[in-house]
């Protein structure tokens, strides 16, 4: 009884029913095998509700999960097709885990993603939706489209909303539409756009790409935009560092541009600085 | 997140053979923020005399002038200078009086003793616990990595150039995996006849 | 009168520029016993005559000279009462200072201090100036130090001197006896001296007390060393 009172569990509270079949059990236990969209529930009734009631702790302080956070990523379409930047810094808390992490998921020739958020949640539904699209694929004879892709995404990210999933993702790529550029995140939104920048160092990126975005950029102007944009988000936010990642996406598929340290580029930017106030 | 690392910031110092060094970053930032390249968190108290005072930049600032206050009516007083052990005393003693509404700064103080000039560290906690340990003394945000890079790089009886190489190594390595510290770093080497103040190039993400 | 409801100094000016008040707090310390304090090389000496009324005082219980740290000792002369509250206060601001600095004082700084003291009783409402002059002698850093408190707050630094009853003589002999590189035990002898210009009646281990200060801190001295003191004495 007294264990019942510390976990809240009235009268009203569901278990979910015992069942003694093994194979049901087995199944039950390792459905994620099979379909990866299934994730373990946690075992009660409507955990997006109940699940929040054991996120806090015995004073009623919501307990902190620390996993990796903080990160810049952009993306713009322009006419040379899409841009995308992000930087390779890790932190859980203020504690730099990785200073060279991926943040652009490559999911087919035709389609990126970026991660920003909790970088588990990104690279699973990332890997999963991978999965997906070459599913696709092969049942339908054609890539699917961004559009469609984002969607599925979208879906997924609303089966578990409310259960503490934390992802901004933007998913970029070429079909018969031309370039696509979409926004998804873990509350379920999805939206098209042409500029886009998320993650904690995205306000400085966002000063910088909209003093200079414009959509008849030269491909090298949309290159040096986006790594600009990067490099001053990692030197204003401690979150964001590391390498600058460049990716551009034409109509010929994916092309990964250029990976930079950004300590290079902030002293590169000093010299020009220096040399032309000297001249 | 904690008081002690909303501005970020980060102090080491090592005693070397008749010498010692300390050393900070630059940085002054709010949480996630970068606000200032040029945030002094070492102070020249004497002339072998400095203390560092890593937290909250507020009481950075506070208890420098504090200190320097008490510092000066004390010097002006007796007539002598105060010496880093008396010095240390007198922070420890000034913390405590807010125990229960402390300042929020870990004080490192450096320096060497007068008439013997013997190397001398402490550090303490906010409310003035002291150490006096016989090799390195670490406060900030990357306290824990700068307890692994010092435990390994600190050797006794180095020279000052090799105590500003060790000290140098060890404070930039451990902003490598710190998010709250960086953005410049500044050493000072203090030896019997002379101070030598240099400025390190670090990463600036 | 209608003043008696404030509590106004009792040390006013005389129209004359005087506070006669402190003129009658050192007409207290004159007429009080005689006590005397060299420096020598290596330590100071404090002396001080202290005679018991008659002989059922038991003897060697009640000190007149008292250590205030490891390394300052305090005598005075004048009133008894007003002594042990400076003594009491004197510690309390050595222990003070000691657990801000972790240092002990310097006797330079305790006697300002005790000397601001005593200057706040000739100007406090309520309070009247104490009736002692004190010695105060230490060691620091290697040197010895010996200063004479008043009761209006003025301090001295002394190479010798004499306070009390026959201070006047006891100066004029310590002009002629003292030199610059007496030994400490040269001191002490010369102090016992001082104290015997005008004493009345037997001078014994019983009826004077002295303490010395040197780089091992400050102690009274016990009797049987005061009686081989004595026996040194012609």
């Amino acid at each position: 009884m007294a264990l019942a009172d510390v976990c809240k569990i009235g009268p009203n509270f569901q278990f979910r029913p015992f069942k003694n079949e093994t194979v049901e059990d087995v199944c039950e236990q390792t459905a994620n095998f099979t379909n990866g969209f299934q994730l373990a529930l946690p075992p009660f009734a409507d955990p997006a509700r109940n699940l929040a009631r054991f996120n806090k702790d015995e004073s009623g302080k919501p307990i902190q999960f620390k996993f990796d956070h903080g990160t810049t990523t952009l993306a713009f379409r322009y006419q040379g097709g899409v841009l995308l930047a992000v930087d390779s810094r890790a932190t859980g808390g203020s504690f730099i885990g990785s200073q060279n992490m991926k943040k652009i998921i490559e999911i087919n020739d035709f389609l990126l993603g970026t991660l920003a958020g909790g970088a588990a949640d990104c690279v699973y539904w990332d890997r999963v939706l991978t999965k997906q699209c070459r599913m696709y694929e092969l049942r339908n004879r054609e890539r699917i489209s961004v559009a469609a892709a984002s969607k599925l995404l979208a879906n997924m990210f609303y089966n578990y909303k409310g259960m503490g999933l934390s992802m901004g993702m933007m998913l970029a790529g070429w079909d018969k539409r031309g370039p696509g550029l979409y926004y998804i995140s873990d509350d379920g939104t999805r939206t098209p756009g042409k500029v886009f920048s998320v993650g904690s160092g995205s306000v400085y990126a966002f000063g910088v790409l909209d003093s200079g975005y414009r959509w008849d950029l030269t491909d090298e102007e949309a290159y040096q935009l986006g790594r600009r944009a990067i490099y001053h988000a990692t030197h204003r936010d401690a979150a964001s560092g590391g390498i600058i990642r460049v990716y551009q996406i034409t109509k010929e598929g994916w092309t990964h541009i250029a990976d930079e340290d950004c300590n290079d580029v902030h002293y590169k930017l000093e010299e020009a600085k220096a040399a032309s106030t000297s001249s | 997140m904690s008081i002690l690392s909303y501005n970020g910031g980060a102090v080491v110092a090592m005693k070397g053979k008749n010498c010692v060094a300390i050393a900070s970053d630059k940085k002054f930032g709010i949480q996630l923020q970068l606000i200032s390249k040029e945030f002094p968190k070492i102070f020249e108290m004497g002339p072998h005399l400095y203390v560092g005072l890593p937290g909250l930049a507020t009481d950075t600032q506070t208890v420098h002038a504090r200190l320097k206050f008490r510092q000066n009516l004390f010097e002006l007083k007796e007539g002598t200078r105060m010496s880093p052990k008396v010095f240390s005393s007198m922070v420890s003693n000034m913390l405590y009086e807010k125990r229960f509404g402390p300042y929020f700064v870990e004080p490192i103080v450096v320096g060497l003793e007068p008439d013997t000039y013997e190397p001398f560290i402490c550090n303490m906690d906010l409310i003035g616990n002291v150490c006096f340990p016989e090799d390195f003394v670490v406060g900030g945000t990357c306290e824990d990595q700068l307890f692994g890079t010092c435990e390994t790089m600190w050797e006794p009886d180095l020279s000052p150039d090799d105590l500003f190489e060790t000290i140098s190594q060890a404070l930039m390595s451990a902003f490598n995996r710190d998010a709250g510290s960086g953005w410049g770093a500044v050493v000072y080497i203090i030896e019997k006849d002379k101070v030598t103040t240099r400025h390190l190039k670090t990463r600036m993400d | 009168m209608a003043t008696e409801r404030y509590s106004f100094s009792l040390t006013t000016f005389s129209p004359s520029g005087k506070l006669v008040q402190i003129e009658y707090a050192l007409a207290a310390v004159a007429a009080g016993a005689p006590s005397v304090g060299l420096k020598a090389v290596n330590g100071v000496v404090i002396a001080t005559e202290n005679k018991q009324k008659t002989i059922l005082y038991e003897e060697h219980m009640i000190h007149k000279i008292e250590p205030i740290t490891e390394h300052i000792g305090m005598v005075y002369s004048g009133m008894g009462p007003d002594y042990r509250l400076l003594v009491k206060r004197a510690r309390k601001m050595a222990q003070q200072y000691y657990l801000v600095y972790q240092q002990e004082i310097p006797t330079a700084q305790l006697v300002q201090k005790v000397a601001m003291l005593m200057q706040e009783y000739t100007q406090s409402g309520g309070v009247r100036p104490f009736g002692v002059s004190l010695l105060i002698c230490g060691w620091d850093k290697g040197k010895p130090y010996l200063f004479q408190c008043d009761p209006s707050g003025a301090y001295f630094a002394w190479k010798a001197t004499a306070m009390g009853k026959n201070h006047i003589n006891g100066k004029t002999f310590l002009e002629k006896r003292y030199s610059n590189d007496l030994e400490l035990d040269d001191a002490v002898h010369t102090a016992i001296l001082t104290l015997k210009e005008g004493f009345e009646g037997q001078m014994t281990e019983d009826t004077i007390e002295v303490g010395i200060c040197d780089a091992s801190g400050f102690r009274r001295l016990d009797p049987a060393t005061v009686k081989d003191h004595l026996a040194n004495i012609p």
